[in-house]
């Protein structure tokens, strides 16, 4: 049984796709943004732009599990994870400017891109053979989301920035579902919405037993553990 | 015929004369946002006659470079004003002699003469000014031509007044990323090219820290005034392609009419006067870019307008 | 009835009883275990949530050995932690993280669909993350900032996986996505997404199991971590992320572009070669044991590569004793750390003189992990390797023996050192060393008994579980 396809209005297609292009935006900026409240202003925003597609797409034709998708996602995302890091976290990890940069920014920006356009031609051959979706440019851009934050997660050296990024992959991964996957069940999105704020809160706790007791969050530099130092 | 040719000259009147007044509008703007009182809107008029009737003073190691490169700062803009939109929506006279791609080069040609005027002249501060604005220049290309790109991936063309007819035709069209994003990358190419905080302080008098003002440090008496006069169409010509041609192309003239043409006028003073309080607002909140940080703003722009051109071709 | 069982153990409260209040509710949560298994090998299977929680024989193998470990560990949790290491609000935490984790991990066998296992495996890492880092030393710290990010960015690579395997389901026009669901149409998905969402799943929950080049968090973690943790995360965890993967190798079978064995093979072999020559090189002797637990995830993806019904048979046993003899090896090492204090190599010796029941454990357990005959892992490793040669796969079956060859070597030479080396020569970190007592002991030897048992003889239910979990590889 296949779902028959609804088609949304021209506006609200071209507004879906206006929100996804500043969604992958602002995952460039979370890249690349120096401050750690800059970063998590951009995880805010992202958030935002998650919910609103699924909010713009589940407008009409009304589909009650989309709407559902963006009440959920607003309340865990924006406001939930910040709300838990800004606790956990001490204040001085935030005021911080991360200065090393294991590549500049412009390069990062640069790499970025070229994951964005790479994660576009990831997804064309899936888009072919896949089933029709309402918006393709979630695919593809939940995709590109997914790799802007695995270089994320690599390219920082931040801890903060390592969990914003981890988070940023999960959006990602979220706005491909709302177009692959719209009808998926309430309970799946209810334990995943628990699920996510959950995971702030285990690697806030861990972040602030870092300052506490290694004394600096710079993740990047713990590397002691191998097999040649003989600690 | 004649009234097209009419058209033209209204047209290339119209950039020439308002210059001074957009730069002087936004001048007294941005004191204002201060808190200030502000120069009067018309004051670079009254500069502009002051310089016009005073003597030049030309160093002797300068050659033709140097007495030229006002008059061609002068040109150029005049120039792109006639493949631009401004007050009608139908290709005037010489629209068809070069796109925006064209446009671009043009204005690129004055910005080179002026560079070459700077280190022509020996001035140490000349020279250091010149390689930056060199390194503005040459960063702030790329985002031009992704903006072209994604301007001609939509409507097909590179011709500005084809583009401007089919940029925001379906209403819906106006919110496309392609559009919104391309809008945003612009305003910050406006930003480096003009001269305008972050990337440069045009009120700044220090001469360590100047980009763009560096190129008129050396002129005097006409020279001077030709150079500035240019420098204030160049930017208004910017902001008139972004006005015109990207952003909102309504309430261009259909015909070459008197009521045609002043409601035109009207609306692009409209627009312009949205426009430039909008970089006014810019240039009060921001400070300005330390030098290799201009090249992360302009990554940034790139970045949109990339983000702008991918999202148009492969999302159809 | 199963789905109580995994709620228990997450009620801990705010007592300095918690641990053997713990011990008390692995118990039962074990019984409960098996009477569900009884249930499964008679009735055939366990619904309590049709499509969405369900119990079949493989799920029940994995429940059996999740539940027997965690009560093991949760015994010699007591021992190890509750005597007054550790303040009491560290202990609490302990035990509340403990109890979780035990539960996250059981309730992955239980789902049927795909969507809740990622959510558990989710939560598994979550609730260990805190226990990786329980002693908050700088190298503890480390290891867990490691473990949580690769894990967790393997688990968002997975649910991507996941999604496209969901479309390549809607695409087919199939409506149920639960494992039997998705093998009943997998031979209508397009082979784009199949190949698109294997990758990813394997990539995304290949992370969790320590699959090379994936594994570098493996280590550190599973050796910082308390010793009754790292009996966990080595013996159960790692397994219950490759039993995820090992439920979706039928439906990416039947998806024909796709040479499933083939890749299961390479990564199998991959995983498995490095971790026997980084073995050879290990310092710490809890790391020799993270390796160990690389090698035999490694061994079960050859096993279930090589795609025969015997060999799966063997895979799933492997899984078991696998789990039962790491447990083992972890308590030792754990009693190890105990006598000495410290967990290098080299600053290590003559066990025998220090403790006798720790020298006895580790050296039933090293034996036991690296193969060696009577117990009970040689003789899933040989049962594989047998399935090799039957199957004309003589070449897999070569290198099967040489790889594991060279971690026994490794595996042996290094315990040799530590059991009956000479004494070390000052006595580092002594301040570290403490007793062995009883409820350490006695994990220890609950511990023991499988490992020992089932190198002689196998019990009929379990080996019917074996069975059912094979078909359930098919």
């Amino acid at each position: 049984m296949t779902h028959p396809l609804v088609l949304p209005t021209a506006l609200q297609l071209q507004l879906n796709e206006l929100i996804i292009g500043l969604f992958l935006l602002t995952g460039f900026g979370m890249t690349v943004a120096r401050q750690i409240q800059a970063t998590l202003f951009g995880f805010i925003a992202q958030s935002l732009l998650l919910a609103a597609s699924a909010f713009v797409l589940g407008v009409h034709p009304v589909s009650p599990h989309l709407l559902a998708l963006a009440a959920v996602t607003l309340v865990s995302k924006p406001i939930l994870i910040p709300f838990v890091l800004q606790r956990l976290v001490p204040r001085e990890v935030y005021s911080k400017r991360e200065l090393t940069q294991r590549v500049s920014i412009t390069t990062s920006l640069m790499i970025a891109l070229a994951l964005a356009v790479a994660a576009y031609f990831f997804a064309l051959p899936l888009l072919r053979s896949g089933a029709p979706l309402v918006s393709v440019g979630n695919v593809a851009i939940g995709f590109a989301g997914l790799f802007v934050g695995l270089y994320q997660v690599a390219a920082r050296n931040e801890a903060v920035a390592q969990l914003l990024g981890i988070l940023a992959m999960e959006n990602g991964a979220f706005l491909a579902a709302i177009a692959i996957a719209p009808d998926f069940p309430l309970i799946a999105e209810l334990a995943i919405a628990f699920d996510v704020p959950l995971l702030a809160l285990i690697v806030g706790l861990l972040t602030r037993a870092l300052h506490e007791y290694v004394g600096s969050t710079d993740v990047g530099t713990l590397v002691s553990l191998r097999e040649d130092a003989g600690h | 015929m004649l009234k097209a040719l009419l058209a033209n000259a209204l047209q290339i009147a119209f950039v020439v004369a308002l210059a001074p007044l957009y730069a002087g509008f936004l001048a007294w703007l941005k004191e204002r946002f201060q808190s200030k009182r502000g120069p009067s809107v018309l004051q670079p008029y009254r500069d502009l006659r002051k310089f016009l009737s005073k003597d030049e003073i030309i160093s002797e190691q300068a050659t033709w470079i140097f007495r030229f490169a006002p008059w061609i700062a002068f040109a150029t803009p005049i120039a792109v004003t006639m493949l631009i939109p401004v007050l009608t929506d139908f290709p005037l006279f010489f629209a068809f002699m070069g796109d925006m791609l064209a446009g671009g080069f043009i204005l690129g040609l004055g910005g080179f003469f002026g560079v070459l005027a700077a280190v022509d002249s020996a001035n140490p501060y000349g020279a250091m000014g010149a390689s930056r604005t060199r390194m503005v220049s040459f960063l702030a290309e790329p985002v031009f031509i992704i903006v072209f790109f994604t301007v001609a991936f939509v409507a097909d063309s590179t011709i500005p007044y084809i583009v401007q007819q089919h940029w925001v035709h379906p209403f819906s069209a106006f919110f496309s990323p392609s559009h919104v994003l391309a809008v945003v990358a612009f305003i910050m190419l406006i930003l480096a090219e003009g001269g305008r905080l972050p990337v440069d302080n045009p009120t700044g008098h220090f001469e360590l820290a100047m980009i763009d003002e560096s190129k008129a440090l050396e002129y005097s008496g006409r020279g001077f005034a030709l150079a500035k006069w240019g420098g204030w169409m160049r930017f208004l010509v910017l902001c008139i392609i972004l006005a015109n041609v990207l952003f909102a192309p309504w309430g261009l003239s259909s015909d070459v009419s008197f009521v045609g043409l002043a409601s035109a006028v009207a609306a692009i003073a409209v627009k312009l006067g949205l426009l430039i309080t909008l970089i006014g607002v810019i240039e009060c909140s921001v400070a300005k870019l330390r030098l290799f940080r201009i090249t992360e703003f302009l990554a940034a722009a790139f970045a949109i307008a990339v983000v702008a051109m991918i999202t148009r071709a492969f999302s159809l | 009835m199963p789905l109580l069982a995994a709620l228990v153990p997450a009620l801990k409260r705010s007592e300095k009883v918690v641990l053997p209040l713990s011990v008390l509710s692995a118990a039962v949560v074990f019984s409960l275990v098996v009477i569900a298994t009884i249930d499964v090998l008679t009735l055939g299977g366990v619904v309590a949530i049709p499509h969405w929680i369900e119990l079949d024989g493989f799920g029940a193998l994995l429940e059996l050995l999740i539940s027997f470990v965690g009560m093991t560990a949760a015994l010699y949790s007591w021992g190890d932690l509750g005597f007054g290491r550790g303040t009491p609000g560290q202990v609490r935490g302990y035990a509340a993280n403990f109890n979780l984790f035990v539960m996250s991990m059981l309730a992955i066998p239980l789902t049927v669909e795909p969507g809740l296992a990622w959510i558990a495996v989710g939560l598994t890492t979550l609730f260990s993350v805190l226990l990786v880092s329980y002693e908050n030393t700088h190298d503890a710290l480390e290891a867990a900032w490691k473990y949580a990010t690769l894990t967790l960015v393997g688990s968002a690579v997975a649910v991507l996986g996941f999604l496209v395997l969901f479309w390549a389901m809607r695409t087919a026009g199939g409506d149920d996505f639960t494992w039997r669901g998705l093998a009943a149409i997998a031979s209508h998905l397009p082979p784009a997404l199949v190949t698109v969402a294997f990758a990813f799943i394997l990539i995304g929950l290949g992370t969790k199991t320590g699959l090379v080049p994936l594994h570098t968090w493996l280590p550190d973690a599973h050796s910082q971590a308390p010793s009754p943790v790292c009996a966990l995360l080595s013996g159960v965890e790692t397994s219950t992320a490759l039993y995820v993967i090992l439920r979706l190798v039928p439906v990416f079978r039947s998806a024909n572009t796709l040479h499933v064995n083939a890749w299961l093979l390479i990564v199998g072999f991959i995983s498995l070669g490095t971790a026997a020559f980084l073995l050879l090189q290990a310092q710490d002797y809890k790391r020799l044991f993270a390796f160990s637990t690389v090698e035999h995830m490694g061994i079960v993806l050859v096993a279930v590569g090589m795609g025969t019904a015997l060999a799966s048979y063997g895979a799933a046993w492997q899984l078991a004793t696998h789990a039962l003899a790491k447990s083992l090896c972890f308590y030792a090492s754990g009693a190890a750390l105990a006598a000495f204090g410290t967990r290098m190599i080299a600053n290590t010796g003559d066990l025998v003189g220090r403790s006798r029941i720790a020298a006895v454990a580790l050296f039933i357990g090293v034996l036991a992990i690296a193969g060696a005959p009577p117990f009970a892992v040689f003789l899933s490793e040989f049962a594989i390797a047998r399935a090799a040669f039957t199957a004309s796969q003589s070449f897999v079956g070569l290198m099967l023996i040489f790889f594991i060859g060279i971690a026994f070597f490794g595996l042996f030479g290094r315990a040799i050192r530590v059991i009956f080396g000479p004494p070390p020569a000052a006595v580092h970190s002594a301040d570290q060393a403490h007793s062995v007592n009883v409820p350490m002991v006695t994990a220890i030897v609950i511990a023991m008994v499988p490992v020992v048992l089932f190198g002689v003889w196998i019990p009929e239910p379990l080996a019917r579980l074996f069975e059912l979990s094979s078909r359930a590889l098919q």
